[in-house]
């Protein structure tokens, strides 16, 4: 598994714990890690994935419909889970502030092994911490 | 003038470019389930 999702694009390093089933993923600096993939990936070494995290900096965007989404590249953004932590960002929507936040992007439901990704991921927001 | 005008053009780049260049995935943990 270590191997295979070494190979993904946009990894640098990655360390399994065998002890813990815990696996830390650090990106490289290009941006072009995309959860989804490393969710495919693991799937695909013979392991189910119970809970992905993530830690993120970007800002906070509002989209046409009104949902509200941290976006961490030109191209990339993820929407969040509403919960108190979110709606607190919400006021620097579109705004210059840069957030970097810790997030939950996947839990396991209950009974299934095999990740839904025609669904996009939404980042419930366990922890911010830092607005700069 | 030219190079005036080509001064402001990248002070207006690079401050735009710089929150874009910060955005990013700084970290990724996972629990597996099912590892030997």
């Amino acid at each position: 598994m270590k191997q295979h999702l070494g190979r993904q694009s946009g990894v640098q390093k990655v360390e399994v714990s065998l002890l813990d089933g815990k696996v830390d993923v650090t990106p490289k600096e290009d941006g072009q890690i995309d959860p989804v993939q490393l969710l495919k990936a693991t799937y695909d070494s013979g392991v189910t994935v119970a809970e992905m995290d993530v830690t993120a900096r970007g800002k906070i965007v509002k989209d046409s419909s009104g949902n509200f989404a941290l976006e961490v590249g030109p191209s990339r953004s993820f929407l969040f889970a509403p919960n108190e932590l979110s709606q607190g960002l919400e006021s620097i929507a579109n705004s210059q502030t840069v957030v970097t936040l810790r997030g939950q992007l996947y839990k396991k439901p209950a009974g299934k092994k095999k990740p839904d990704t025609s669904i996009p991921l939404k980042l419930l927001v366990l922890e911010v911490q830092k607005k700069e | 003038m030219n190079i005036r005008k080509l001064s402001l053009l990248v002070l207006l780049g690079s401050a735009l470019a710089i929150p874009l260049a910060q955005a990013q995935i700084t970290h990724v943990d996972m629990r597996v389930e099912g590892m030997t």
